[in-house]
């Protein structure tokens, strides 16, 4: 019956909330959303010069 | 930025973040709730009304650190203002919470009635977004006020924002007592929406927004070499005026409309993020004004105030 498959299936969506939530904080206490806007052009800022150690 | 400053960002995203996620479950749980109306087989509408219990639980198991984690700045507000004998920005927010919150957990527990946790965790998610858009706008300004002007200007605007909400917690009450005299079943849904409505989001975030743009504005013309302070404050002001005029409009306009019974309280949530919304695309047109625009600008104004005289 489909009532059964829901039973199984809200179960498991609640754990995937939970999941994903546990992530986000990590994600958001990790620092990670705390710059959005110079990460972007960071590789551009790059210092190109050649390393004074390496041949 | 400070470390103070840093954190408060990231608990505020985390909040409202969680609060999205939360509000969407609960919205795709709602869903069977709709339709509980419509014309189908008996057996149908038995499964029908036992996949509804079951959603209603799992709405009320999400909606539970909704209410205590995400919404707990608004706990804090409400009763920080409540135990000093005021009425802030919180109380309405609050009472808005637990008046659609608490007859939707007595109603999945007795298994009879309306639930309104779809309603719940929209407003909390759009009133964290607005408020969450509304603490980067105080913190891009925060010593950058420029003088006693910019903090006139600011407190005039908390206050008109304190008047509305007093009047419109009153409106609610009045008008939430009105429809429980004459259609109990209804009473509780114009409430919500009126309490809904009744929260000063892009009102309070209105001169912050503005005053953030123009610091923005004035940072981008300062790199071009074309600083014209005066005609920025003018646009800024204009900016402003514009923000509160247009929410206190929001306000007139929907809280008859609520007051009928015919805004649905998700649809008073909806309508209160896209005013917030408005409110911030509003102020960012100001900050993305090209540097030589403000000064342009000025002389047609003169000419336009010249003319009547």
């Amino acid at each position: 019956m489909a009532m059964d498959a829901l039973f199984l299936l809200l179960p498991i969506s609640l754990l995937f909330v939970l999941g994903i939530g546990v992530a986000f904080w990590w994600a958001i206490f990790a620092g990670q959303f705390d710059d959005t806007r110079d990460a972007a052009t960071a590789i551009l800022d790059d210092d190109d010069r050649p390393h004074p150690g390496e041949a | 930025m400070t470390d103070a400053m840093r954190s408060a960002r990231r608990h505020m995203l985390a909040r409202t973040g969680l609060a999205w996620l939360v509000m969407m479950q609960v919205m795709m749980l709602a869903f069977p709730g709709y339709l509980r109306h419509g014309a189908r087989a008996p057996d149908a509408q038995q499964s029908l009304e036992q996949a509804i219990v079951l959603m209603n639980w799992l709405s009320l198991i999400l909606c539970v650190p909704l209410v205590l984690y995400c919404a707990w700045p608004v706990w804090r507000g409400a009763w920080r203002a409540l135990s000093r004998w005021r009425v802030g920005m919180d109380v309405p927010v609050a009472l808005g919470i637990l008046a659609a919150f608490v007859p939707s957990v007595v109603a999945t527990w007795r298994d009879a009635g309306e639930v309104y946790f779809d309603s719940v965790s929209m407003f909390v998610a759009f009133l964290l977004t607005a408020r969450f858009l509304e603490t980067c706008a105080r913190q891009a300004v925060s010593g950058q006020a420029r003088g006693g002007s910019d903090a006139e200007l600011l407190h005039a605007a908390d206050r008109l924002a304190f008047r509305f909400v007093c009047a419109q917690i009153l409106l609610a009450v009045l008008v939430g007592l009105y429809w429980w005299n004459v259609q109990p079943d209804q009473a509780v849904a114009v409430t919500v929406a009126l309490l809904v409505m009744s929260c000063p989001c892009a009102l309070s975030m209105s001169v912050p927004a503005a005053l953030a743009a123009r610091h923005a504005a004035s940072l981008r013309a300062g790199d071009a070499g074309v600083p014209d302070a005066a005609a920025l404050d003018r646009a800024m002001r204009r900016v402003a005026r514009q923000n509160l005029h247009g929410s206190l409009a929001w306000h007139l306009l929907m809280a008859p409309l609520a007051a009928c019974g015919w805004v649905q309280p998700w649809v008073a949530a909806i309508t209160m993020l896209l005013s917030s919304l408005a409110v911030a695309a509003n102020a960012w047109r100001l900050s993305r004004l090209p540097p030589g625009a403000a000064a342009e600008r000025r002389p047609t104004v003169r000419r336009a105030n010249a003319m009547p005289g």
